[in-house]
């Protein structure tokens, strides 16, 4: 009797082995070092640029746009909250050698005294964060040269009195460091070197400064953005410039929204920077936010491909 | 007595192991398994294709599934790839797309030949579950059975919003192929 029993038993547990789920029969192997994507959703948050790069072959036509001030003595209803006014305009081409080096191609308005910019950039993202953590963040290097084409100012303390062409160029490095936290924040930490080859009297040629950035999604299509830059400038060049040109330094803040309407980003900001370029917003943003001299701005970004199919 | 009744306890676990083994190899893992989908659009065709997919079937029983990771579906253009894994599967939040079904009328697949099977089951996608029936047509020669299937799959069903900007360029209804090839 016991016999049958353990026969049953047998037979049973064999019988159970045997519908055990196809479940366990097939494993999906991870694709090795999967790297983190859409860390941010286009190349630039406000002020400053991300890691993100533009693939092989795709071209990416940027338009930015600053307003004049919202509020405070220059803006206010008489300028229709600043709309009348544009303190700089920048058009620019990016287009994809690799999926992670650009170069491009732009030109600004220009928002100090140093105008007719000229730009050409290259940014080449060289560590990719991976899902595994096995790399942590991005990384991503920028570099532009910025070229003046305006007539040479006359007065010799200015920005813009050029003597030789070197003088029209500036320089600006960048190591843009960013890490997705979640799918719905990334952050970038963006320490920075600006070179001028001719600037105002006793001002500094070389800065140093520092940006930090963030991305939190609100919805799918909707993001906040914001971005912060501190320039590293002597006091002693801060103190004298100050009291020369009578205006005052401040540190660039923007916030922003972007959305996502697939092809398009579009952003919607307000900063207190009047300049696009990191040549110049770095160095010499003379509006605050407390005096209600922020603005407006918007950028419109639109990718081409150019690869087959 | 005592005796006889390990030596039987021992000798029926051997033979029930035996059984599971035996029985085991009703079960099949596919070695090549690929999922693709189409969209035809006013504005744009859009193929992309997984072929990191995994499948198993059972010809007794007649289970099936298949699993694939989303990330895995390869984009002629990577903007759309990001696109699909962003802001249409969510990726992040379902990183997995799965059917589990019964194929009706395995005990056909034992003969070489070409068969058409009913399969009946249930597709997640998008963290939605819904019923589906296709029909799929399996090839067996020498023991190695191919399988190719191909149906449609209503987005909204699986409810993956379309923002009326990009309605032209995304069908409302995508076909689904999938092929996996059993060897035991």
């Amino acid at each position: 009797m016991r016999n049958i029993l353990f026969i049953i038993l047998c037979f049973a547990s064999a019988t159970a082995f045997a519908q055990e789920d196809l479940d366990k029969l097939i494993h999906i192997e991870d694709p090795k070092n999967e790297k983190v994507t859409a860390t941010f959703k286009s190349g630039n948050l406000i002020n400053l640029k991300t890691t993100e790069t533009i693939h092989r072959n795709e071209m990416d036509f940027r338009v930015d746009h600053r307003f004049g001030d919202i509020a405070g003595s220059a803006g206010g209803a008489k300028n229709f909250f600043g709309l009348d006014n544009s303190t700089d305009i920048r058009i620019g081409f990016d287009y994809g050698l690799l999926d992670n080096l650009n170069i491009g191609i732009a030109r600004a308005k220009g928002a100090t005294e140093v105008r007719q910019l000229y730009e050409g950039n290259l940014k080449y993202r060289f560590l990719e964060q991976t899902v595994d953590n096995g790399v942590p963040v991005s990384v991503a290097f920028f570099g532009s040269t910025t070229v003046s084409g305006m007539e040479a100012a006359e007065d010799k303390q200015s920005a813009a009195s050029f003597t030789r062409f070197s003088d029209r160029l500036s320089y600006v490095t960048q190591l843009i460091i960013a890490r997705k936290f979640s799918s719905n924040l990334s952050l970038t930490v963006v320490p920075s070197y600006l070179h001028r080859n001719y600037t105002a009297y006793n001002d500094q040629n070389d800065l140093f400064a520092l940006g930090i950035g963030g991305r939190a999604k609100v919805s799918n299509r909707i993001a906040l953005v914001a971005d912060y830059i501190f320039p590293f400038r002597k006091s002693s060049n801060k103190k004298y410039r100050e009291e020369v040109s009578g205006q005052r330094y401040y540190n660039a803040l923007g916030v922003g929204l972007e959305m996502d309407t697939g092809g398009h980003i579009f952003h919607l900001n307000f900063t207190n920077a009047t300049a696009i370029q990191e040549s110049q917003f770095i160095s010499e943003t003379n509006s605050s936010w407390g005096k209600g001299q922020f603005r407006w701005g918007f950028s419109i970004a639109r990718r081409f491909n150019f690869n087959k199919k | 007595m005592n005796k006889i009744s390990i030596f039987s306890i021992f000798f029926l676990m051997v033979l029930g192991g035996i059984a599971a083994f035996a029985q085991e190899t009703s079960s099949l893992v596919s070695k090549e398994t690929s999922i693709t989908f189409f969209s035809s659009a006013p504005l744009e065709d859009i193929e992309a294709k997984s072929t990191l997919a995994a499948s198993a079937m059972n010809i007794k029983t007649g289970d099936i599934i298949f699993r694939v990771k989303n990330t895995s579906f390869q984009f002629d253009k990577k903007l759309m790839q990001e696109h699909f894994n962003e802001n249409y599967m969510e990726s992040d939040k379902y990183p997995l797309s799965e059917f589990k079904g019964k194929i009706e009328g395995t005990e056909k697949l034992i003969k070489d030949g070409n068969y058409t099977l009913n399969v009946k089951g249930t597709l997640q996608i998008h963290g939605v579950t819904k019923p589906y029936t296709a029909a799929a047509v399996f090839n067996v020669r020498a023991g190695i059975i191919k399988a190719t299937a191909s149906f449609p799959v209503r987005l909204a069903d699986h409810k993956i919003a379309i923002p009326s900007i990009v309605g032209k360029k995304i069908a409302e209804v995508v076909k689904i192929k999938v092929e996996a090839l059993y060897k035991q």
